[in-house]
């Protein structure tokens, strides 16, 4: 027995000599971006457009912000009825097999890489019709990208519906837009939110569909229609980094970086809490 | 009226799927109906001589994806266990929050510590004129895709039943033998599962890659070379796109990558899902 004690303390400090890097290393990370990006974080530098002295030397990146928040939202919304459909087709509709070929064509849309999703944009939004590199182009290739976290979101909202109240609505004779007008919208409205709310903080994490389909360098600070390109927070970061280049525009970057992950942080919880809070029956 | 949307909206989702098949496919065809699929074996890449190998770039890719993974998940498995099995449940529920805010870090954040905090090291350590590498490129995507890893680790974990893990102790197995015999077997495959998210994630990631790698068109020499600067199918993808012209064999070769990596991405994804049906 005294041989086995001393053999699981072993493994345990074995385990835990493993696992320090995996807890230390993502959070040393998120500190050292804090760190080097604060000094350069101000109202100003994320309220003012920062046009003139030079691509990426003055600050300012209130027009990266908006590009970045109308690609997101664009994306959102575009995807939101579908996923919508999708999600109420597979509750209410579909047959066991149907279900099984709908989860892995999910799946498989989350599998594919967003780049590849990108190159698909370029050929059919940008090129064939000709909308070219575009506020709308990008918003549509990163509705692809979002589409299935918002379906899946959905879905397991609906799925905690009790059964019992979709059968004694059919059992009173509701027809299905009553069903789901009076019954499931009512218990599920949190998902739906959430999934919006996580396709944001997804779409807005995303760099590569959009480098060559939705934005440019710089020079836009509100597009002037959904045809024109836009700037991005994303891409004005990798644009940064690959020039490389003076002391201010690296802290232009890493400035950048922490109002990116701030954004998204706020999206994702957000989308956190909502889903925590269930209508009281449930509770 | 409802039944036509929903109806609609199922059938834009597969079509999505093979739209961007066939797209690709379309558009990879210049190169195809020149070179045949012999291109996917050879060495070389200079566009200007319409040389288009994707051996180079295919074992950058796996190179990198396989590093990744070596590197993270004793790591992200051994966080799963100790969280879930040693520490307290409430440090749990906080443990598992960072872990989630961790994952949704942008990836291109992560390209900037690469570049100013990865790089550096790597120089330093190995003596190199640049750190830009395989190997940089694999550390940073093990980084990324730790928490992720961790997470559904530790779900799988987690979901073990509690008389699974009684009945391991009443035969007398200690913590030791309980972890190898019954924990990690238990939920051997929902960490496959992980591993296979993981993977394709590692796969398909592009700027972080991109700002690491060095993009050399050029087989690692010899073979196993990790510390020389080199190219991926992502990072090759997005250094070039923005140079090539429509409807030029180069473009179709971008194309063509894209379409390897869509392929890719669904057998990964295939294989994901009869690991699932084995589950049930």
């Amino acid at each position: 027995m005294k041989f086995n004690g001393q053999r699981d303390l072993l493994t345990k400090s074995l385990v835990v000599l493993l696992a320090l890097p995996a807890l230390l290393l993502p959070l040393a990370c998120l500190l050292y971006i804090v760190w080097r990006g604060l000094p350069g974080l101000s109202l100003d530098f994320v309220f003012s457009s920062g046009e003139g002295a030079g691509f990426g030397h003055s600050s300012g990146i209130v027009g990266q912000l908006w590009g970045s928040l109308l690609l997101a939202l664009g994306a959102c919304v575009a995807a939101l009825p579908l996923a919508l459909g999708i999600a109420i087709y597979e509750r209410l509709l579909a047959s066991t097999g149907q279900r099984r070929v709908l989860a892995s064509v999910v799946a498989m849309l989350q599998g594919i890489p967003p780049i590849v999703f990108g190159l698909f944009g370029l050929v059919l939004f940008v090129h064939a019709l000709d909308w070219g590199v575009s506020l709308v182009s990008g918003a549509l290739i990163l509705a692809i990208v979002v589409l299935p976290t918002l379906v899946m979101t959905m879905i397991a909202a609906l799925q905690r519906i009790p059964i019992e109240h979709t059968e004694a609505a059919r059992s009173l004779g509701l027809t299905e837009g009553q069903l789901l007008r009076r019954v499931w919208l009512p218990q599920a409205w949190h998902g739906l939110v959430t999934g919006v709310l996580l396709g944001m903080a997804r779409a807005l994490s995303e760099t590569a569909p959009i480098l060559f389909t939705a934005t440019v360098f710089s020079g836009v600070v509100w597009p002037d229609s959904i045809f024109a390109p836009v700037t991005t927070l994303q891409t004005h970061i990798f644009y940064l980094a690959q020039e490389g280049g003076s002391e201010a525009a690296t802290q232009v970057a890493w400035s950048s970086a922490v109002v990116l992950i701030a954004l998204v942080a706020l999206f994702a919880l957000l989308a956190h809490v909502i889903q925590k809070w269930r209508p009281l029956h449930e509770a | 009226m409802l039944r036509a949307w929903l109806y609609a909206s199922t059938l834009t989702a597969l079509l999505a799927v093979l739209a961007v098949f066939g797209f690709l496919l379309h558009a990879s065809w210049p190169l195809l109906a020149e070179q045949g699929v012999a291109f996917v074996a050879e060495p070389e890449w200079f566009p200007y001589e319409d040389l288009f190998g994707l051996l180079p770039v295919l074992i950058g890719s796996g190179w990198v994806v396989l590093l990744a993974l070596l590197i993270a998940l004793p790591c992200a498995v051994a966080a799963a266990v100790l969280n879930a099995e040693l520490l307290p449940p409430r440090m749990r529920a906080g443990l598992r929050f960072v872990m989630a805010l961790m994952a949704s870090v942008p990836s291109v954040v992560y390209g900037l510590i690469g570049l100013w905090l990865l790089l550096p090291l790597l120089e330093s350590q190995f003596d190199l004129l640049t750190g830009r590498s395989l190997l940089a490129a694999g550390g940073l995507l093990a980084l990324m895709i730790l928490p992720t890893l961790m997470l559904l680790s530790e779900e799988a974990i987690a979901k073990v039943s509690a008389e699974q893990r009684d009945a391991a102790l009443a035969l007398g197995f200690d913590w030791t033998r309980m972890l190898s015999r019954v924990l990690l077997p238990q939920a051997w495959p929902g960490i496959r599962l992980a591993l296979l998210l993981s993977l394709g994630r590692a796969m398909g990631e592009t700027v972080a890659v991109m700002l690491v790698v060095g993009s050399l068109d050029r087989l690692p020499q010899p073979l196993y070379n990790l510390l020389q600067p080199a190219q991926t199918l992502t990072s090759r993808i997005g250094r070039e796109m923005a140079e090539a012209s429509l409807g030029t064999v180069h473009w179709a070769a971008l194309m063509s990558s894209g379409l390897a990596l869509a392929l890719a991405a669904v057998l990964i994804s295939l294989l994901a899902q009869r690991g699932r049906a084995h589950e049930i």
